[in-house]
């Protein structure tokens, strides 16, 4: 070893005592999944019991609300009974649309599944109007107290 | 001989080198391991996504006899995706300050100042996720967040 590889190696030394490990790495792992939440509060009753003489009988509105947190694209919410309408009677479900979305207004429920609101993109928002209206023809004659459920799914996000 | 020299002249040479090292041992800092996946899934209906934390981890530092006080800083090795924050809680050792909650990013920021000399002890590390619905769907996805401790300005 000659003095200037003795010299070289002390300057490494040197530099390898300054540069000890005065760092930690730490590696975080992270994902978000695809997420799509609606809520509906409210159990409305709906009630016709007039009619303006010579009319059908008068429709009956009632309101609840709903919320919607959705990441994806243009997703879409549907909505169904569990079981028929007596005949004559009709039953609408009308959503306010949040923000970038569509509402079809006032929509007939059945027990097939149909589009109530459509294009939700990325929002989450709450306190959204939903009003459902009931109305009947003389025909529909009188119909007893009963009870439907609807269920609003949403799909179709990308 | 000429060689015997020359080994004695290195290690006089290196005795003082090693009697600084002695007295101005740089402070060191470890960590105990990588926190498990951060994964946000779910939400309430007309909130953001719900978000989710990791406490698992712990680092260790060893800050020696120096008189002076250290600094440790934490950053990211690349920006987190639109709408997506990272946030890193380090507990701060006896006599030091923990800035408790802080967004990480590519930027070194101070995470825990003014740990005193003779300072050797482990501390906990909480990681939070948290994401907007603007972030959309995030596929799985890795940072590195190197801790450094550097001397207190």
């Amino acid at each position: 070893m000659n003095t200037t590889r003795l010299l070289a190696t002390l300057a490494l030394l040197t530099a390898a005592t300054a540069a000890q490990a005065q760092t930690a790495t730490q590696t975080v792992t992270f994902q978000v999944d695809a997420i799509n939440q609606i809520a509906f509060t409210g159990s409305p009753s709906l009630v016709i019991n007039s009619a303006t003489a010579g009319s059908a009988p008068a429709s009956a509105t009632a309101s609840g609300s709903w919320a919607i947190t959705t990441n994806q694209s243009n997703a879409k919410i549907t909505a169904s009974i569990n079981s028929a309408m007596p005949s004559g009677v009709t039953l609408t479900a009308n959503l306010a649309a949040p923000a970038g979305a569509s509402s079809a207004g006032a929509t007939t429920l059945g027990t097939t599944a149909v589009d109530v609101v459509t294009s939700l993109t990325q929002v989450a928002e709450g306190s959204l109007n939903v009003t459902y209206g009931l109305s009947a023809t003389a025909a529909a004659g009188v119909v007893a107290s009963q009870s439907r459920t609807v269920t609003y799914t949403i799909t179709g996000g990308t | 001989m000429p060689r015997l020299r020359v080994l004695l002249l290195a290690l006089a040479a290196l005795l003082p080198i090693g009697g600084r090292a002695a007295n101005a041992q740089p402070a060191t800092l470890s960590v105990s391991g990588n926190p498990g996946l951060l994964r946000i899934s779910t939400a309430v209906a007309g909130s953001q996504p719900i978000s989710v934390g990791n406490s698992t981890t712990t680092y260790t530092v060893d800050t020696g006899n120096p008189n002076r006080t250290y600094d440790i800083t934490a950053q990211l090795n690349a920006a987190m995706p639109a709408g997506v924050t990272l946030t890193g809680t380090y507990a701060a050792p006896a006599g030091a300050t923990s800035v408790g909650q802080i967004a990480l990013d590519q930027t070194a920021r101070n995470v825990v100042v003014g740990i005193p000399r003779r300072t050797t002890s482990t501390h906990g590390i909480t990681y939070q996720l948290s994401a907007t619905v603007l972030a959309g769907v995030v596929p799985l996805s890795t940072r590195t967040v190197t801790l450094t401790i550097v001397q207190a300005p």
